[in-house]
């Protein structure tokens, strides 16, 4: 059973992008079960290579450092096909992805990935019975208003991993210590694809949100705040 | 003008009201491309939707008498319910026949599921999580949240691709109401396995039943977030609950998820949908899918350390505070102010 975890960079150094542990965490926990081998996958610049080592640290096996130019807003369709080019020869059984990135939030790499190399894929998983020896993942994905949506698939399968009830584990010493030994392939965008992967939307501006309510700000000290509180409960007739 | 194209949001057999606001949206968008062609004399693109079900007819109908919209009933006699490979497999061809120039999916657990894969099969651009789409007269901008929910990212689509968009519920609102000249109803057959081999078996969907009802009931919900730091802390919010007449104690998902609190407590696209008359809003940042449970408050609080937090442009009132010292200070001012009665 081999598993290949998409991680991608924080938004502080080294750190893995909070949805992305969850993902990783899922997939330790098969590897404790079933002994799966568990792989990890950023695409980023030379600095992301630090996810891959807290990754190890944490217990993944091996990992694939794309390194990218691209800064910005990144299309889902070109990371995602960095990524199916890197994982098309791993033969993984299942490949996991976060349920969105903390910066583009796009929720759709995992889902691309899964179309360009032509497996099934499911999102917002909070639940797998996976079944090696049958050669399925019964599953449970999120709705709205509490339901779940139950389905068995065929694997190889693309999962997205919704944050669950598992607490993401820490690196743990002996992990960090035979991290050293782990390997580390290293492959260039431009490795990938001579003809750099051509985005289909572009990023024209960045703005604040729009204010849907007003937003007072309170003065002064805690003291200053509650009373401020206080008065502005008692004139709507809150309290 | 190539159409513009909509894909219902069918469960259960039923159509969910997303679809309506999709089909607002079809119609904001329609309006704008017509505005923005010089001479503006053409033909406006027609809309129109698709309804993939096993018996479609019946919800083709009732779309078409409410909202004059022609609609196309894909008829799947295997579809007992939704999977992305069937519906990938079923809408890809018909679409791509159709060509349109935009196909617009609804931001759910349903549409987020399929659309992106959806788009690669079209080799179409894919905006997903749209929450307001204008335009600058070379073409329209569509919006979407990014960077953990503090800021808007405007995106335009590269000419010559089919445009895929899931769009954020609650923003295009629509209120369908029957009409007298109804859209064209057609019906297309297509068939999905048992030839194919199919990778997806849908079994059941699981429901939980009455939860959240002392968060529906509530006048005031005191909710808190991963800014109260430790799990102890929940207390402090929780006197801060009683403090309120009719309260109950809300929670943000993470909180849920870490086994601090019950799922009853839990605010957001998939916990409660509440409407209290005052929400108080405890080291919670902010998140579209946070906001998206509680944004029908008539009034919200928001206590947050940081000023910049994404909740402070959908808060009353912001205070800027260590969450716990505020709730102590108010309390202890409360409790003075008793004693002295
Ligand atoms: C498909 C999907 C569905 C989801 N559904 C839901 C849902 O139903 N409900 C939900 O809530 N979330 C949901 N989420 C998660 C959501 O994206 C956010 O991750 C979550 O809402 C964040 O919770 P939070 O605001 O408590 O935590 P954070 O985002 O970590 O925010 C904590 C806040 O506390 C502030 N803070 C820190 N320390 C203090 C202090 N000492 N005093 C005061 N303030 C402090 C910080 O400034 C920060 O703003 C969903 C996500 C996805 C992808
Ligand atoms: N640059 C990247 N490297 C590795 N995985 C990524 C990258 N970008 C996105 N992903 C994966 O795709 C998921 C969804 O990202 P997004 O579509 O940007 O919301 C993330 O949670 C990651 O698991």
């Amino acid at each position: 059973m081999k598993i290949l975890v998409c991680i991608k960079q924080g938004s502080e150094d080294g750190e893995i992008s909070r949805f992305d542990e969850f993902a990783l965490e899922e997939a330790l926990v098969l590897k404790d079960r079933f002994k799966a081998r568990v792989d990890v996958i950023t695409a980023g610049p030379e600095s992301a290579v630090a996810v891959i080592r807290r990754a190890f640290g944490m217990g993944a096996d091996q990992g694939i450092h794309i390194v990218t130019r691209d800064s910005g807003f990144v299309s889902a369709f070109v990371t995602a096909s960095y990524l199916a080019a890197a994982a098309e020869k791993g033969n993984y059984d299942l490949i996991f992805t976060g349920i969105m990135s903390q910066d583009m939030m796009q929720g759709q790499t995992g889902p691309m990935l899964a179309e360009l190399l032509g497996l099934p894929c499911a999102t917002g998983v909070v639940k797998n019975y996976l079944t090696p020896a049958l050669g399925l993942v019964p599953i449970e994905r999120e709705m709205e208003n509490g339901c779940r949506d139950c389905l068995d698939i065929r694997l190889p399968a693309v999962l997205t991993i919704q944050a669950g009830s598992l607490l993401p584990r820490y690196p743990s010493l002996s992990n960090m210590l035979a991290a050293g030994k782990k390997s580390i392939t290293t492959l260039a965008q431009g490795d990938l694809f001579p003809v750099p992967v051509k985005p289909k939307e572009v990023l024209i501006t960045i703005e604040c949100p729009e204010k849907t309510r007003a937003g007072l700000g309170l003065e002064g000290t805690l003291l200053d705040q509650a009373r401020q509180l206080k008065a502005f409960l008692q004139e709507k007739d809150l309290v | 003008m190539k159409p513009i194209l909509i894909i219902a949001e069918v469960m259960d057999g039923c159509i969910r009201p997303v679809t309506w606001e999709l089909i607002a949206a079809a119609r904001v968008i329609r309006d704008l491309i017509q505005t923005n062609r010089a001479g503006g004399k053409r033909k406006a693109a027609q809309i129109a939707v698709i309804v993939p079900a096993q018996d479609p007819v019946p919800l083709a109908r009732e779309i078409s008498s409410l909202t004059k919209v022609d609609v196309l009933a894909l008829k799947v006699p295997t579809l007992v319910a939704y999977t992305s490979e069937a519906y990938k497999e079923c809408l890809a061809p018909l679409i791509q026949e159709l060509a349109p120039s935009h196909i617009l999916v609804a931001h759910t657990s349903q549409g987020r599921d399929f659309a992106p894969g959806l788009a690669i099969r079209l080799n179409a651009a894919s905006i997903s999580g749209v929450n307001q789409i204008r335009s600058d007269g070379d073409g329209l901008l569509y919006s979407r949240p990014g960077m953990n929910n503090t800021r808007n990212m405007v995106l335009r689509p590269e000419p010559g691709f089919p445009l895929v968009l899931t769009l954020t519920p609650g923003i295009f609102l629509a209120r369908p109401c029957q009409v007298k000249d109804p859209g064209a109803v057609m019906v297309r057959e297509i068939s999905f396995g048992p030839k194919q081999p199919v990778r997806m078996v849908h079994q059941k969907i699981a429901r939980r039943e009455n939860e959240h009802q002392a968060l529906k009931k509530a006048h005031t919900i005191v909710a808190a977030g991963r800014g109260i730091g430790e799990r102890s802390n929940l207390e402090s919010v929780a006197r801060f609950a009683k403090y309120f007449s009719a309260s109950a104690l809300g929670a943000s998902r993470p909180l849920v998820d870490m086994g601090w609190i019950g799922y009853d407590h839990q605010v957001g696209i998939t916990g409660a949908s509440v409407a209290p008359r005052l929400y108080i809003a405890c080291g919670i940042s902010g998140s579209s899918q946070h906001l998206a449970g509680m944004k029908g408050s008539d009034w919200v609080v928001s206590i947050n350390k940081h000023p910049e937090a994404p909740i402070c442009s959908h808060a009353d009132v912001c205070i800027v505070a260590d969450v716990i010292d505020f709730i102590r200070v108010f309390l202890e001012q409360e409790d003075a102010l008793q004693g002295k009665i």
